[in-house]
């Protein structure tokens, strides 16, 4: 039933982190060897026809723009066909997308979709915080990253009644996820009280409502579904996709407690992969903040609209819940390195489907997979990716 | 001077209305004394915050002065603005507040400078306008928020404020309340209070006694002294008062015994070149005579003001003494040092995306000046601002007509930012605002509203200093809670 194509025969990642001993190429050279070590009958990079990078926002360690050829260069492999995507949050998961198409296309047989952020190289002011002055002078002066989703809390939080305690408990969920997982950025459990007591960044979320600022790279290998038995008896499939875009500013929303972006993307990318909300065994969504993860599940089609803050206190999102959510630990613990982010979330996916994911192992049941971002200022953007074991 | 100087005739002007605007922020001259080891210190000044300057009181007091007299902004021929420290020293200052005001490109007009007289500067230049019939109605307003110098006297006495008259001609096409009527002046050159050319802040350097005893009462009562007989004894005067005590000072000397500006000084300190006009404020409110007496630059000057019944809006000027219908807001010395960026943070504050000399900002400020946005001709939805919407974000229709957006609204959702970096101020307001002709724009809102801000509030917009940078000011709207006992629909009628 999916559009089953093209394969994922391999995935990696680094541990996720401040990685302050790391350059921007060394990272990205640590999830390439993790992902050519990852495949299951060896890989020689060699074998690379083609890369798509994702790297949302080189400025934050010093570099205006970075092409698709500082990459290949750090790897090993100078030379081969390299093009960078930059669409947002979404970065990773369009790079990803569009190394299906590639490889659909039939131009490319063997494509590696890499995603590599630098966050610390600059100092919080200098870096994220300093978007508050960015854009339009007036409409987007003082729009810190939270200004962009904490206007849907107040407003989910007024329109049902969702509270602190049911945004914390996203956190403490993923949290306790990001325990379970060694390339977490964060690997300890929180509780409910410390995510209330903790200081308040953009009311009404506090600090631990937020994603941390990560270092991180991680990268997949995708192949023509012909030759996806050269690789692995275990391929993991892309059923299908989807990709929208919204208006761009705050004050163009049509709704303050949902993502109109994800629910277009998600709509696409069922309908072309054939597979309903309730076929999917777990997602990995961009739970920016608690209140993102919130959202998503009800603009994905998980829990109905308004019952999000509800159903994740109830621990319908947990590992042993009716479906699981962000089982890597999510943005929130696991971080959020923005180009990686997405690419790291396919590997958590492709993990979970083998069932080579540990102690955070979801039961598989239908084989389905979904991996989702939203990002661009005003939630302009959203990519939704279904992976699948399922055969067509 | 010889008799031929001047002419016989002064021609008399009318006045239709006033408004006024001082800033809600005061700041206790104790604690100024205080923070330098100083004893004493009485009484506070109006303080601007990071987001006002000369400008957005200007801006404020212009509006509320033309609703004063119910007269539409195009039915205005000039704009004569007065200010001792315009907001660019060089630079398109008038040019801004004027199209802030929403003043027909073509108007008259002009920004007079140069000390604390410059309101009174304006006044006349406004007068002789409209007196020689180039214009039919007028608009003065004398503004400032200067900058004192660390540690002189003139920070312990430097307030804010922001005064505007609605003149007309004595055509009898309208009916006004007031009539400016005899004027005088007189010029001596001393250094009172100045800023030098390569000088941030404003100082007094002379000896006080000089000043006061040696020079200022004999300058001022040079200007009174020509006019002295067209004054009747039970006229009310606005007499200087730069320091709370030299006002006592001036008015024996000038003989004044109705001081309508006294208690003045005490609530907003030295309003630089808006002190004349604040000071005549409680006595426009009853028929009479009012002479109100101006001095700075080494000049003096007076202007009689005679009325046949109250000054239509001066009653909410003098609210503003005690800051209006939302009250005074106490401010500590180190804000209003950083709001005057005075203090700074060593890391440098962050840029904005664009310098305020970029294009981006000749396509973008008559926008932003005048809060505009574009209505859809085909669906007509609201798109602002209109130059980043080539289309209409709702329908895709090209074209529709330019509208200024309505002035209030209801949150529709907020948030409380407590994490930035310099220069921003937390805790900052930011607000989805549903305004009342159907358009919707996020803005900040104000600190002082942090705590209290809910959806469902009723708002209101008015302009605001939103970066200072490279010297250039970006001004743009910002939100504030409306008083709850205010009702939108009531604000939407004025």
């Amino acid at each position: 039933m999916g559009w089953n194509k093209v394969a994922m025969v391999g995935a990696g990642l680094i541990r996720m982190g401040e990685l302050f001993d790391q350059s921007y190429e060394q990272m990205a050279y640590g999830a390439f060897k993790a992902v050519v070590d990852s495949v299951d009958k060896g890989f020689d990079p060699s074998q690379v026809e083609a890369a798509i990078v994702a790297t949302q926002r080189g400025t934050l360690w010093g570099q205006e723009g970075i092409g698709g050829n500082t990459v290949p260069s750090a790897i090993g492999i100078a030379g081969i066909p390299c093009t960078r995507v930059e669409n947002a949050c979404p970065s990773g998961s369009d790079a990803f997308r569009i190394g299906a198409m590639v490889v659909a296309s039939g131009v490319h047989d063997v494509v590696l979709v890499i995603g590599v952020e630098k966050m610390r190289d600059k100092s919080t002011e200098e870096g994220l915080l300093s978007r508050a002055a960015a854009g339009h002078p007036v409409y987007n002066r003082g729009e810190t990253a939270p200004v962009l989703f904490a206007p849907f809390a107040t407003r989910h939080m007024h329109d049902f009644g969702t509270t602190r305690e049911m945004l914390a408990s996203v956190a403490v969920k993923n949290h306790h996820n990001g325990a379970l997982d060694p390339y977490a950025h964060f690997q300890s459990e929180i509780t409910m009280q410390q995510v209330l007591d903790s200081p308040p960044v953009c009311h009404p979320l506090h600090l631990l409502d937020c994603c941390p600022q990560t270092d991180g790279a991680a990268a997949v290998l995708l192949v023509s579904a012909e030759r996806a038995k050269e690789f692995t008896d275990k391929p993991v499939w892309v059923a299908g996709f989807g990709v929208a875009t919204d208006h761009p500013y705050m004050h163009e929303k049509s709704s303050y407690v949902g993502l109109p972006a994800t629910t277009m993307a998600a709509e696409r990318a069922y309908a072309m992969s054939g597979v309903s909300p309730d076929e999917i065994d777990m997602a990995e969504v961009h739970d920016c903040f608690t209140i993102t993860e919130i959202l998503d599940i009800e603009d994905l089609g998980f829990v109905e609209k308004g019952k999000g803050g509800i159903a994740s206190i109830e621990g319908e999102t947990a590992i042993g819940g009716r479906i699981p959510v962000n089982p890597s630990g999510g943005l929130l613990a696991k971080g959020h390195p923005i180009g990686a982010t997405g690419v790291a979330q396919v590997t958590e996916c492709f993990w979970q489907l083998r069932h080579e994911a540990g102690d955070r192992q979801i039961e598989v049941r239908n084989g389905n997979a979904l991996q989702h971002n939203v990002g661009g200022r005003g939630s302009g953007v959203a990519v939704v990716n279904i992976l699948t074991t399922n055969a067509s | 001077m010889s008799d031929d100087a001047k002419s016989a005739a002064l021609c008399p002007v009318g006045v239709l209305s006033v408004g006024a605007s001082i800033p809600r922020g005061r700041l206790a001259v104790v604690d100024i004394a205080s923070a330098w080891g100083l004893p004493g210190g009485r009484g506070s000044v109006a303080v601007c915050g990071p987001d006002e300057d000369t400008l957005t009181l200007a801006c404020s007091a212009v509006e509320r002065a033309l609703d004063a007299a119910d007269v539409a902004i195009d039915t205005v021929g000039g704009l004569w603005w007065g200010t001792a420290r315009p907001p660019m020293p060089e630079g398109p200052s008038y040019a801004f507040l004027a199209t802030a005001v929403g003043l027909d490109e073509t108007a008259d007009g002009m920004l007079a400078s140069g000390s604390i007289h410059a309101g009174v500067d304006a006044l006349w230049a406004a007068w002789d306008s409209v007196a020689c019939g180039a214009v039919k109605t007028a608009l003065v307003v004398a503004s400032d928020a200067l900058i004192p110098g660390l540690g002189t006297g003139a920070e312990r006495s430097t307030g804010a404020g922001a005064v505007a008259l609605v003149l007309c001609g004595l055509d009898g096409s309208s009916s006004p309340a007031g009539k400016l009527v005899s004027r005088s002046s007189f010029t001596r050159p001393f250094l009172d209070r100045y800023r030098g050319d390569n000088q941030p802040g404003t100082g007094d350097p002379y000896d006080a006694r000089l000043y006061r005893e040696k020079e200022l009462v004999p300058l001022v009562s040079g200007a009174v002294d020509q006019i002295r007989d067209e004054i009747p004894a039970n006229a009310r005067w606005s007499i200087p008062d730069p320091d709370g005590r030299l006002g006592k000072v001036l008015a024996r000397a000038t003989g004044a015994k109705e001081v309508c500006s006294e208690g003045v000084f005490a609530k907003v300190g030295e309003a630089g070149s808006a002190a004349a006009l604040l000071g005549a404020l409680r006595g426009f409110q009853d028929a009479g005579t009012v002479c109100v007496v101006a001095a700075g630059g080494g000049r003096s000057s007076v202007v009689v003001v005679e009325l046949s019944g109250p000054l239509p809006g001066a009653s909410d000027a003098i609210s503003e003494f005690d800051g209006g219908a939302r009250g005074v807001r106490p401010l500590g010395y180190p804000s209003v040092l950083r709001s005057r960026q005075q203090l700074v943070a060593m890391s440098d504050p962050v840029p904005m995306g664009v310098p305020p000399g970029s294009a981006a900002f000749v396509r973008g400020n008559v926008e932003m000046l005048r809060l505009r946005g574009r209505r859809c001709g085909r669906c007509s939805a609201i798109a602002v601002p209109p130059s980043i919407h080539p289309v209409c974000p709702s329908c895709g229709a090209l074209g529709g007509e330019e509208i200024a957006l309505a002035r209030s609204g209801t949150v529709q959702t907020f948030v409380i930012n407590h994490t930035m970096p310099p220069p921003f101020e937390a805790p900052l307001p930011l607000a989805v605002v549903d305004l009342g002709d159907g358009a919707r724009v996020m803005l900040q809102g104000m600190p002082e509203d942090a705590s209290e801000l809910s959806i469902g509030d009723e708002v209101g917009l008015e302009l605001r200093r939103y970066a200072l940078e490279r010297g250039a000011p970006v001004y743009g709207f910002k939100v504030y809670r409306l008083p709850s006992d205010t009702s939108a629909s009531s604000k939407d009628e004025e």
